[in-house]
């Protein structure tokens, strides 16, 4: 089995839904954000295109993440192609966030909390999740995966843009989509192999 | 009788809570997920039809808003006894009973005195302490002078033809069946609007499915980046383009649904010369040209033949045409040649998109929904702030509207739908119900707008009262609830003789020395009064004006029944209804408190609260054995049990929906569909306008009153331009304010998850400027810039080079740029847009009170900021 992603770039109106949603699933710090948006413009006035294009980890199936790390605190799990991070492992040199095209990782440096002031309540409730001095990244919500839900990302998409599936399962539907509806990966001339695809924003 | 409690969280707790969300007006379903007692998450409610389980940034956000620091905590009261914009007023932390027993004073001094010099300002966002407010304790004390301050983002002339077109309060369109969506400055389901999060979802459906959007908007924003076609138009000319198109389609390619306009609307309506219905000199009712008779006749008699829809005849000795014939004529001049002049759009695009627009709507198909046949109208015309925010607000909305009409693309599958126009009521209780009808003209009326309420303080309604023995402006036009003008007029004495002053302003939720215009309109408007100022935040508006501020509580942290029982925030088109609780997920944290808890405490304290709870009745349409009695002090829960019992049977009660949230049941088809089931008809043209332009300028001539302007007081569509427009020597470009899914106005710039979201991104905290415009100016991508506005204000900040502009055109998102000292977050972020717009009389549309939110401006590169 790899888990993978299709997000259609025909649905998605750039809301930043993807990116709070993950936000509020992993308590992340001020500054780390899985998943996020990027935003193109293209062409002269009146001929002029914007497009939303949502970013997460690519979950590759040839991480040069995992390539670089030299604790293999950055793993590929065997049984579904997530990449993650064994924090417990990682010794926070950031060979990976380099290696990473996608940036797509984010180093835990110092304990910020987002008023400034302190951690509120709910700051205290969640970031003790997340250990300073590592790398942190989307594990494509192994968690709710375990409990039989979605990633936090694509259960919430109010454009229903994000399905998830089996990538090697030619009949799950992520599949079907690729093949039928023109799906792409981003970059796909680093020989990254990413697990999350694209549908083309015109189709 | 013992209603039930919230329960106190409890340590070791690991709870899911079904409630709603309050980050905008549109009361999408959450669940917070609660541990020990803290609030950790917020997801979508997947059993709430508002929003499906999917929520957008804002409604994921919320927990930062219950959690950030800057909350105003505890009763504060001002020790400075300045006031003033950017004054500190000193706060003095208090109690509350200390704080309400100084307000009760003030306001049991205003009550003996002249009770109308108990102002009210609210907000949309939080609908339901704000109908509370409006419809139970204003009323209960003797007060009309209510307003809501973000009136200037609110509907205003569309919520006029909601109601009178579509028997609602505003629409969204039906693209489960459309296949051609013109949005005119709107952004339904592409980031904005109604039912956003549950129109989302259907409206990228609908794009998968191939449905045609196309965009008019002078940015390319949201709605724009996803369209098919981005028309961009020079703002303030929407109803010129709209004009052109129904001019093509009547005039030119004939493309219109002639069986909807004679049977559905007032098409065959005769009218005579001078603009009335032609009338039967004995009923007095309208009359049609009865083809088989050869004769005039009254539209409603037994035996009508064959009626005309088109042309000209003799009736009672003069030329009549029909209001269709009117229409044609009143449009011819439209060409799409005229219309480019005034749009800047290309009159071989205005041509293309009538035609697909008029193509789209196949005029002859029918389609079969729970086997009924209904006609199929695959083809809808919407429109919001970026058409109507002007001064020419009720011509444009109305030319757009008519597009729908036209092509019988109004209230059936595939057109534009009034959002909950008609409901049959829970199966098991018939309730709540209402549904439109004819009035004694035939025109559709309105079953319940608001609330419980035909009209609702809606804008457009009541009309001016006939007597030209009237003391002054002030009533000859309609006061809605939705405007923010209250303001400009207290501060207009001499067009506005008011005879009460505001003693105390009772202001809650808003912020309206930002949100309304800019801040001297109303700080001058409320400088003398009493301020008592119940927020979250000590905002611009408490620290320049408050005398108190009490703290509010969030919508994490309160109680309200029925959150989406005003009609709006219904998704439209087939599907369920859904009516929810809105519940605290945590308790109040400090010393907050409820609002419309304290309402009814303030209602004992001044002894109001017999004829509150009578108002209570009818804002709920509580019935005997739930409604209140008299002369009983109820609690906010007991109140909110009863309304529940009332709707939905003894067994749904208060914790039932404590327990499920949410209660559904299926529509059916004739409660969405509902026009080819109803006999009132749309009004095409609008008499009752055209007799308060007639009344307002011969009123204003008598008196000599200035800056009262009735020329766009049209009964039909046409175009004038709005004040943005008027030529002045040295301002080249045109202002505008545009919305981003991310923010609600200007309240959630303190939250730092969405505050992220605009640094991360390119446009929304710079002012966008079109990159040929820019260059030509000497101004670089990133530069300091400074927009001043040729009525008076200046704005500053960094220009964002962009092609997705118009080249004529300056636009900011929403209105950010907070300075109060409550709100640090939120200090200096963004930009205030509000800053540019004034609120007075030439600025503002007296049909509908909706202001100009564009200003003619110039700009220059600033020193570094």
């Amino acid at each position: 089995m790899r888990l993978g992603m299709v997000i259609d770039l025909k649905r998605c109106i750039g809301c930043y839904g993807c990116q709070i949603a993950c936000k509020a699933e992993k308590g992340t710090r001020p500054g780390t954000t899985y998943a996020r948006v990027v935003k193109r413009e293209w062409g002269e006035y009146p001929n002029v295109k914007k497009l939303s294009i949502p970013v997460l980890c690519m979950h590759c199936g040839e991480p040069p993440c995992v390539d670089v790390c030299p604790t293999g605190a950055s793993q590929k799990r065997d049984q579904d192609g997530i990449v993650f991070v064994e924090g417990d492992v990682c010794v926070g040199c950031r060979a990976c966030v380099m290696a990473c095209p996608y940036g797509a990782r984010y180093f835990q440096d110092e304990s910020r909390d987002y008023f400034g002031g302190g951690e509120n309540a709910y700051e205290e409730s969640v970031y003790g999740a997340h250990e300073r001095g590592v790398v942190e990244k989307c594990d494509l919500c192994r968690p709710r995966l375990a409990q039989g839900q979605e990633p936090a990302c694509s259960a919430n998409c109010m454009c229903k843009a994000r399905t998830f599936g089996d990538l090697d399962d030619l009949d799950s539907e992520v599949s079907r989509l690729i093949r039928e509806e023109g799906g792409f990966q981003l970059n796909p001339e680093l020989g990254t192999d990413p697990s999350v695809w694209y549908l083309p924003p015109e189709r | 009788m013992t209603a039930p409690e919230t329960a106190r969280p409890t340590k070791g707790e690991d709870v899911w809570i079904p409630s709603a969300c309050g980050m905008c007006y549109n009361q999408c379903g959450i669940r917070g997920h609660r541990v020990d007692d803290t609030l950790v998450k917020i997801e979508g409610n997947p059993d709430n039809p508002i929003g499906r389980g999917r929520l957008c940034a804002r409604g994921l956000a919320g927990i930062q808003l219950l959690y950030d620091p800057h909350r105003v905590d505890r009763p504060l009261r001002r020790t400075n006894p300045e006031k003033g914009i950017g004054v500190d007023p000193g706060w003095q932390e208090i109690g509350w009973d200390e704080a309400l027993d100084e307000i009760t004073a003030r306001l049991r001094a205003v009550r003996e005195k002249d009770p109308r010099g108990l102002f009210f300002s609210g907000t949309v966002i939080s609908m339901a302490p704000l109908m509370h407010a409006l419809a139970t304790f204003l009323p209960a004390f003797g007060s009309p002078s209510a307003f809501v301050s973000d009136g200037h983002h609110c509907g205003n002339a569309e919520h006029i033809l909601a109601r009178t077109l579509h028997g609602s309060v505003t629409t969204n369109p039906d693209v489960a069946h459309c296949d051609y969506l013109i949005l005119f400055g709107c952004q339904a389901g592409l980031g904005t609007y109604y039912a956003l999060t549950t129109m989302a979802q259907d409206v990228a459906d609908a794009r998968a499915r191939g449905m045609k959007l196309v965009v008019v908007d002078p940015y390319l924003g949201s709605a724009a980046e996803k369209a098919d076609e981005w028309v961009p138009i020079k703002p303030g000319s929407d109803g010129a383009l709209a004009c052109a198109i129904l001019h093509l389609l009547l005039n030119e390619y004939r493309l219109f649904d002639p069986d909807y306009l004679r049977e559905h609307a007032d098409g065959p309506y005769l009218l005579t010369a001078d603009g009335w219905y032609a009338r039967d000199p004995e009923t007095g009712k309208p009359l049609v040209w009865d083809l088989d008779a050869g004769a005039a006749r009254a539209f409603d008699v037994p035996d009508l033949g064959a009626v005309a829809l088109e042309g000209t005849y003799r009736v009672n000795g003069g030329s009549c045409r029909t209001v269709f014939q009117a229409l044609r004529d009143q449009v011819a001049k439209w060409t799409p040649e005229a219309a480019e002049a005034v749009t800047t759009i290309p009159a071989d695009t205005i041509r293309r998109i009538a035609r697909e627009f008029g193509e789209a709507a196949s005029l002859r198909s029918t389609i079969e929904i729970d086997g009924r046949e209904l006609p199929l109208r695959p083809a809808a015309a919407l429109y919001f702030k970026g058409a109507h925010g002007h001064d020419n607000a009720w011509p444009t909305s109305l030319a757009i509207e008519l597009l729908n009409e036209v092509v019988g693309a109004s209230n059936v599958p595939g057109g534009l739908l009034g959002t909950a126009p008609v409901c049959f009521g829970h199966p098991e209780t018939g309730f709540p119900r209402w549904q439109p009808g004819p009035d004694a003209d035939g025109l559709l009326e309105a079953g319940a707008l608001m609330y419980n309420d035909p009209y609702g303080r809606m804008p457009g309604w009541p009309p001016p009262p006939e007597s030209a023995e009237l003391p002054n402006l002030r009533d000859l036009i309609g006061w809605p609830i939705t405007t923010c003008f209250t303001p400009a007029a207290l501060n207009d004495r001499e067009n506005f003789s008011f005879d009460h002053r505001p003693e105390v302003l009772l202001n809650y939720g808003s912020n309206l020395l930002m949100s309304a215009a800019r801040p001297e309109v109303c700080f001058e408007a409320f400088e003398d009064a009493y301020v008592v100022c119940v927020n979250l935040y000590s905002d611009e508006t408490a620290e320049a004006l408050a005398d108190i501020v009490l703290p509010d509580t969030c919508y994490l942290e309160r109680l309200d029944p029925l959150p989406n029982f005003t009609r709006h925030h219904h998704p439209v088109g087939l599907g369920d209804w859904g009516h929810a609780i809105r519940q605290p997920i945590v308790p109040p944290l400090h010393e907050r408190r409820h609002f419309s808890e304290v309402l009814l405490e303030l209602a004992e304290r001044l002894d109001i609260t017999e004829t509150m709870n009578l108002l209570t009745n009818n804002l709920y349409g509580l019935v005997p054995p739930h409604a209140l009695e008299p002369d009983v002090h109820y609690s906010w829960t007991e109140i909110s049990d009863r309304a529940y019992k009332c709707w939905f049977g003894d067994e749904h009660g208060l914790a039932w929906f404590e327990e499920n949230g949410v209660i559904t049941w299926p529509k059916q088809v004739e409660e969405v569909f509902w026009k080819p089931f109803t006999h009132g008809r749309a009004p095409l043209y609008n008499e009752w306008v055209k007799r308060s332009g007639e009344q307002i300028e011969k009123i204003a001539r008598e008196r000599n009153m200035k800056d009262v302007d009735t020329s766009g007081f049209f009964p039909l569509p046409d175009w004038k331009p709005c004040r943005a427009w008027r030529p002045r020597e040295g301002y080249d470009l045109q202002a505008i304010y545009y919305r981003v899914p991310w923010h609600t106005f200007s309240m959630t710039y303190e939250n730092p998850w969405l505050d992220e979201i605009s640094r991360g991104e390119a446009y929304s905290y710079f002012i966008c400027i079109n990159a040929a415009t820019a260059r030509k100016k000497g101004i670089a991508d990133g530069d300091p810039i400074v927009v001043e506005g040729a009525d008076g204000g200046s704005i500053e900040g960094r220009a964002r080079l962009t092609e997705g502009v118009h080249p004529e055109v300056l636009a900011v998102a929403n209105n950010g740029g907070h300075w109060a000292k409550g709100m640090p977050f939120a200090r200096g972020k963004g930009v205030f847009f509000n800053q540019l717009l004034p609120m007075d009389l030439p600025h503002t549309d007296l049909v509908s009170l909706s202001m100009d939110c564009d200003a003619r401006v110039r700009v220059r590169r600033a020193e570094e900021i």
